[in-house]
């Protein structure tokens, strides 16, 4: 029984540990609510040829992660909503260098006003700054996708930054049964990292200037290495389960969505209860399913585009709001709309708002009664 | 990155005063692009929108922009401008400029052409003139001019980095046939009129050739200049080290370069020693070394090492600073330490006879230079021994002979021969030019002035030299009572100290003028007169008084009136008398030479005898022509002699060191970087103290105790390998190798840092060509 | 004066790089460099104009390998590398190549936490008292009275006296470094090139573009600074020794020239006089701190 900052934390020293062998772990780390047990069990670990560098701020330990990586380190951190909103400039030039941090965000509003629960709003806010992301639904695969995270960041058809996302306090202060895996396993399973651009004694610059048509150059290889996530996603998928003898998620997992009329589109812990909805309404004979978008960065195109196979309406929940436009997943989400469907964003559950079953059943209904897609409706709000 | 472009879009018309309006706009065919090539600190961006300002004074639509890159002062730049009667829509760069304004000429290799329309203007800021470009841009109007200089010369922007936008703006009104005055309206209204003289200089420079080659557009122009699509390197996949290509030379607008001038030391030696050479040598590579360059033009440094009054010690570079190097130290240093190894005889291809008359200075000097170069050379001496006035005249306390003895040993090696007691007449002298290829007369000032005044053949009264030679020759004597010297020169003050050491009670010095006209060596006088010798100044002796013997020597007071052509002040003589009462009077008041030993047919022209017309193979050296007086000059007049008959004798044209008539660049304090250099005391020479010097002949002077004094030496104008340049050059771009340095002219960026950096001005700032 | 025996393939600041001519930060980089020979170093630089005489990918003007970090995070970027050399016993330098904005500025909070945490790190700052990337605003490093493009007329505030703020971190070595004392300069790089922990050097760099001086002058306003008092050349260990390493003649003649030679101080119109009361003031705490410890 562990919380999520504990799961994420173990496993990014299983991860630590495993790159002994190489080059060794280094992480940056700096305290806030709710990822501040994560970073302080990082600590007290004794990592065999690892260290972690407490910092000054977040901007700083993401800085301290990119030396480390550039470096040819394992690295590792985690922060949350206000933290990461620091650290970003940071967070992007990781990405932009292309090394392969992985973070995990204890996913919380960004204030003011101040509200340490949670929100996707932090993650979402860097949605374009060249990292991968991951959105967990529970603590066992907190544990898990960090540990595919460096897997996936590591491989030379895609060398780039994971954010693993959890909701904070939902997971991150939750303790749940998780199962753990042992050194050798993980051993196995992450290989020591051997970073192609690691900076050594070779004159080079790292980060240099570049000309307008070489940094296209570069967005767009940047770009292309994103769409291979996919492919090494399945490949460590199945590996993973050869080895720790479970299968981490599919990029989007799809819940009775079988001959659904409506289908409800969710990321992180919502989807549970969302499942839960469908189970009921189902019962009661209405033909939905749930969606569930676990990795958002690379947009998981043809897997949504397949599991919208056939539905005519599709339920946008977002916990969080891009403001003047609507639910940054509806925004994703909308693109794939076929004419003359409807795609309808439901904002519920900003700062850690408790999105109950009630609250989906009334986007069902609304969802399933509307003739055409309207603006966003903040459910629950004020309650 | 630095975003100051400014857009100065639309604007109305303001009017231009005393100009056609209608005529100048009618000639500008819009819409016109203009594109501006420039390296960074030019003002290339300025000067795009110093071009779309002076437009818009015709009520003209103007757009101008820079292309901002990352580089810095030096690195090329581009700016643009648009012109046209209607607002400006287009955003993009220009590709296909009408008028091209290229700021530096090296611009030309790196594609600033490109994309220039068949017919379009180019104005091009280079030193060069309009024929050099033949062949060249044929297809262009092509416009010239010298902005550079001009704003150089006007003082706009540093040395290294001219800023020459404004003066090009003036060049480019003339091309375009716009009128001056709308330039001038418009730096008056930027507040730029200090500039406008440099425009206007421009204006009137620029030289314009038409297009030759057919004109053919617009057709030929392309559209835009993309590039094809070059591979680049993902960031994952870069692992060499790839080091940047850029040669920042051509940002340079000068250059430096080492350079070697004369020190004033050098320049002052009257025998013509590389001072700063020998003691450069000396301080990096020790005494042999040194000793080697010394001997290259001073036969006798022990002695001149003594004996020299030191005019470059007076001209050193350090005097007002902490005091003169002292170099006579040096010179004796080397001179006495350094072993007297033989001198390398050059075999002379056509060895000849050369007779010098005289075993002076002058004589030994010119004897050794052609000893050296392989000539056969016999000195006729009227003494037993060689050295004459050194020998004879300067007392042992300052010349030991022993010194002299071992500074002459270099002369017995060289194989010069001495044949003493020879007494030189006219007849004599004619027959010896016969016997030889040459002859040098250098017989020196032998006979002494007598002044004429009551009283000299008194008992008491002697010549100076008479009796400085004969107490050199036979030993102390023994003197008592008052001495008085009449003379203010080195020979009076020899007298004094040697009356003294023999046992004068007083001795007093009677000179016409002030000390500081004494011709006598400085150091000299202050030692005299710490050994109780008494100055006796501006008084002109009149009369020596006495019955049977000396009792007294008149003197007149004398006031010192205007300076004559020496520059000493003339002396006047008044009717204020007084007596010194004394019981010796000895006569130091000058010599003269011996004019009569040269045949009365000879004609003495340039130190060269002829026989009437023609030059015959006597020449005179030393004193005897020319009375300078120091034994450094004798030297130098030996040597440059000794060079002039070996020129005659072997018509090669091999000239004399520091023989050249035209005066070099000296290096003057103000050229050096004293605070190099940090105050160091002088190492003063030792002297014996004075309780114990008075009552012998034992040499007073004992000299330096060590040759560290060279590191003194600034070595002014000779690269002294400091490594200052090499240390604060910022590109590193400067490297030794062994005794020299190298610049990377492909990288340097003329800063002149080195230059200003370097502390001795062995280093000088030139243009680019 | 130090004698380089040989260098001419081992730049770390290589020949062909963009900086402005007599730029004294590449100065700095050619003493640095000779001074400390062959030892390995990585360099980590922060938005500065070190980090754009870089030059353009793929390219390198620096001769050791180099990773641009984000202005406000050398320090800690530093740490990472330095900590992960440790990690693998490697014996490379991590050197932090700041300006002043790097440093007394936006760089402050991560200098300040690395030095802390006592990293391994060397910290240069090379100090041209402005932000000459952007073409010359005023950073806490500009003096009083001198101008910049963003403070016409002179700024008011004297500069931040950066030397005590990292001496009060307790670090084992920071000096101050003058380019036109080589000799010092010299025995500064090399001593805490070796060093453990976290050193800092500050370097008094001027920038003929933005001091708008003559790019020849600018060793001979080092020399002025640091003969007038303006920029004390001193070495503090373990943030409590202070040692003054270049006694100053505190000449008024030196100040009126170094003012005279750049056209930054014009507009301010300020007078040596006025600079003068700021040395004595500050001169008065460096004598304090150094009690009687000088290294002259």
């Amino acid at each position: 029984m562990i919380t999520g900052n504990h799961a994420a934390a173990t496993a990014a020293v299983l991860a630590g540990r495993a790159n002994r062998s190489g080059r060794g772990f280094c992480s940056g780390v700096y305290p806030i609510t709710p990822s501040t047990e994560c970073m302080e069990f990082l600590c007290l670990q004794d990592i065999e040829k690892g260290h972690v560098v407490k910092v000054e701020s977040e901007h700083s330990a993401m800085a301290v992660c990119i030396g480390a990586s550039v470096s040819g380190a394992r690295s590792f951190t985690t922060t949350a909503g206000n933290g990461l909103i620091y650290m970003a400039e940071n967070v992007m030039v990781a990405a932009f260098l292309r090394l392969p941090v992985v973070m995990v965000v204890g996913n919380r509003a960004v204030g003011p006003p101040w509200n340490i629960w949670t929100d996707h709003s932090d993650s979402l806010a860097l949605r374009d700054s060249g990292w991968i992301q991951i959105y967990c639904g529970n603590n066992q695969e907190v544990f898990d996708a960090v540990l595919i995270a460096f897997r996936i960041a590591e491989d030379h058809r895609v060398l780039m930054p994971v954010m693993v996302c959890q909701e904070g306090f939902v997971l991150s202060h939750t303790m749940a049964l998780t199962e753990i895996a042992d050194q050798t396993q993980v051993d196995q399973f992450l290989p020591q990292l051997n970073l192609p651009h690691r900076l050594a004694q070779t004159p080079r610059v790292v980060g240099s200037f570049t000309s307008s048509r070489m940094i296209e150059a570069h967005r767009e290889q940047h770009h292309n290495a994103m769409r291979m996530a996919w492919d090494v996603y399945t490949e460590a998928q199945t590996d993973f389960e050869k080895t720790f003898d479970r299968r981490p998620p599919d990029p989007v997992v799809t819940y009775r969505t079988e001959d659904a009329e409506l289908v409800l589109v969710s990321m992180g812990t919502i989807a549970e209860t969302v499942n839960r909805v469908v189970d009921n309404l189902r019962d009661r004979g209405l033909r939905i399913g749930s969606v569930r978008v676990t990795m958002f960065r690379p947009f998981p195109f043809d897997a949504l585009k397949k599991a919208f196979t056939g539905i005519s309406r599709i339920a946008v929940i977002d916990r969080d709001i891009s403001l003047g436009f609507g639910g940054v997943l509806w925004g994703e989400v909308r693109s794939l709309a076929q004419p003359g469907m409807v795609v309808q964003n439901y904002v519920s559950g900003l700062g850690g708002g408790d999105v109950r079953p009630e609250h989906v059943e009334q986007m069902v209904k609304d969802a399933l009664e509307r003739k055409t897609t309207g603006p966003s409706i903040f459910v629950g709000v004020g309650e | 990155m630095n975003t100051k472009a400014k857009d100065t879009e639309g604007s109305e018309n303001r009017g231009v005063s005393g100009c056609d309006l209608k005529s100048v706009l009618s000639k500008i065919k819009l819409p016109l692009e203009i594109r501006i090539h420039g390296r960074g600190g030019q003002g290339g961006v300025t000067c795009a929108k110093l071009c779309a300002l002076v437009y818009s004074r015709l009520g003209l639509f103007a757009q101008t922009f820079g292309d901002y890159g990352m580089e810095r002062a030096g690195a090329p730049i581009r700016a643009y401008t648009r012109i046209d009667g209607n607002p400006i829509k287009n955003r993009n760069k220009i590709y296909t400029p009408g008028h091209l304004l290229i700021l530096d000429p090296s611009l030309l290799e790196s594609g600033a052409l490109v994309g220039a329309p068949h017919g379009s203007m180019v104005l091009l800021n280079t030193p060069d003139r309009l024929s050099s470009f033949h062949g060249f841009c044929e297809e262009f109007r092509f416009a010239i001019v010298n902005a550079t200089q001009i704003a150089r010369k006007h003082g706009i922007g540093a040395s290294s980095v001219v800023i020459v936008n404004t003066a090009f703006v003036g060049a480019y009104a003339r091309v375009v046939s716009l009128p001056i005055e709308m330039v001038r309206e418009t730096y008056s209204s930027l507040g730029l009129l200090n500039d406008f003289a440099a425009a206007q200089e421009a204006y009137d420079a620029v030289n314009i050739r038409e297009a030759i080659t057919p004109v053919r557009f617009p057709d030929e122009a392309p559209d835009s200049v993309p590039g094809s699509p070059v591979e680049v390197i993902p960031l994952t996949e870069l692992t060499q080290d790839m080091p940047t290509p850029l040669k920042t030379g051509s940002w340079r607008t000068q250059a430096p370069k080492y350079v070697t001038l004369t020190p004033p030391c050098n320049y002052a030696c009257p025998a013509g020693n590389d001072v700063v050479g020998f003691i450069q040598k000396f301080h990096n590579f020790g005494l042999e070394a040194s000793s080697e360059i010394l001997l290259a033009t001073q036969p006798l440094p022990s002695v001149c090492g003594r004996v020299c009054p030191a005019p470059c010690m007076e001209s050193c570079n350090r005097a007002l600073y902490d005091g003169a190097v002292n170099i006579r130290g040096l010179e004796r240093w080397i001179g006495d330490h350094a072993s007297n190894y033989p001198i390398p005889v050059k075999a002379s291809a056509n060895p000849k006879t050369v007779a010098i008359i005289g075993g002076g200075p002058a004589g030994i000097s010119a004897a050794y230079f052609l000893a050296r170069a392989g000539h056969k050379v016999d000195i006729l001496d009227n003494q037993a021994k060689l050295g004459g006035v050194l020998r004879n005249g300067i007392p042992a306390y300052r010349l030991p002979e022993d010194v002299l003895d071992r500074d002459l040993e270099r002369l017995e090696a060289l194989g010069v021969s001495h044949r003493p007691h020879e007494l030189i007449t006219p007849l004599r002298l004619k027959q010896i030019a016969l016997e030889y290829h040459a002859v040098i007369v250098a017989t020196g000032q032998a006979e002494s002035i007598i002044p004429r005044l009551a009283g000299v053949d008194l008992p008491g009264v002697e010549q100076g030299l008479t009796f400085l030679n004969r107490v050199k020759s036979k030993g102390r004597e023994n003197i008592r009572g008052t001495v008085a010297v009449i003379g203010g020169g080195n020979t009076a003050l020899d007298c004094a100290g040697t009356t003294l050491r023999c046992g004068a009670d007083k001795v007093v010095i009677v000179y016409r003028r002030g000390q500081t006209e004494m011709p006598a060596i400085k150091e000299e006088i202050r030692d005299i007169l710490v050994e109780g010798v008494e100055l006796v100044l501006c008084r002109q002796p009149v009369r020596i008084i006495g019955d049977k013997a000396v009792t007294g020597l008149e003197v007149a007071e004398v006031e010192l009136g205007d300076p004559d052509e020496s520059g000493r002040k003339r002396p006047l003589v008044t009717n204020n008398l007084s007596v010194i009462s004394c019981d010796h009077v000895l006569i130091a008041v000058g010599q003269t030479a011996n004019r009569g030993i040269l045949p009365s047919d000879w004609v003495v022209t340039k130190q060269r005898v002829y026989a009437g017309e023609e030059p015959t193979n006597v020449w005179l050296a030393g004193d005897f022509s020319a009375a300078e007086g120091t034994v450094a000059h004798a030297i130098g007049s030996g040597r440059k002699i000794a060079m002039d008959v070996m020129n005659c004798l072997s018509d090669s044209t091999e000239s004399c060191v520091g023989n050249s008539s035209s005066i070099p660049e000296l290096v003057s304090a103000d050229n050096i970087n004293l605070f190099c250099f940090p105050r160091r005391e002088i190492l003063e020479d030792i002297h014996l103290d004075v309780s114990t010097r008075t009552h012998s002949f034992e040499e007073v002077n004992l000299g330096i105790l060590s040759g560290e004094e060279s590191r003194r030496c600034l070595s002014c104008g000779n690269c002294a390998h400091c490594d200052a340049c090499l240390i604060y050059c910022p590109e590193g771009i400067i490297t030794r190798s062994g005794q020299d340095y190298l610049i990377n002219l492909d990288y340097c960026k003329g800063c002149g840092i080195c230059v200003y950096e370097c502390p001795r001005h062995a280093m000088e700032m030139s243009l680019k060509s | 004066m130090n004698r380089p025996e040989s260098y001419q393939n081992s730049h770390l600041l290589r020949p062909g790089n963009t900086n402005c001519g007599g730029c004294g930060m590449s100065i700095a980089f050619q003493m640095f460099k000779r001074s400390i020979g062959d030892t390995p170093v990585q360099l980590v630089l922060p938005a500065c104009c070190a980090a754009v005489a870089a030059g353009g990918f793929p390219f390198s003007a620096y001769g050791a390998p180099v990773l641009l970090s984000t202005f406000a995070s050398a320090a800690s970027t530093a740490t990472g590398m330095a900590q992960v050399a440790r990690l693998n016993s490697e014996d490379i330098r991590v050197v932090c190549w700041a300006g002043d904005g790097g440093t007394y500025d936006i760089g402050m909070a991560s200098l300040s936490g690395a030095a802390e945490r006592n990293e391994d790190i060397l910290f240069i700052c090379y100090d041209n008292e402005i932000y000459g990337n952007t073409g010359g605003q005023r950073s806490s490093a500009t003096p009083a009275g001198a101008g910049a493009t963003n403070i016409l007329k002179g700024k008011i505030e004297p500069k931040k006296d950066i030397m005590s703020i990292i001496a009060a971190h307790g670090i084992p070595y920071a000096a101050t470094v003058s380019l036109a004392d080589p000799d010092d300069a010299r025995r500064k790089f090399q001593r805490s090139i070796k060093e453990k922990g976290f050193r800092f050097l500050l370097i008094l760099s001027p920038c003929p573009t933005g001091w708008k001086s003559d790019p020849s002058m600018t060793i001979e306003l080092v020399r002025l600074a640091v003969r007038s008092g303006l920029f004390p050349v001193l070495e503090v260990e373990n943030g409590s020794r202070w040692t003054i390493n270049v006694e100053p003649d505190f000449s008024k003649d030196d100040l009126a020239r170094y003012v005279s030679l750049q056209r930054r101080f014009k507009k301010s119109e300020i007078k040596p006089d006025e600079m003068g009361a700021e040395i004595d003031l500050k001169w008065k705490t460096v004598r304090m701190l150094a009690g009687c410890n000088t290294g002259v």
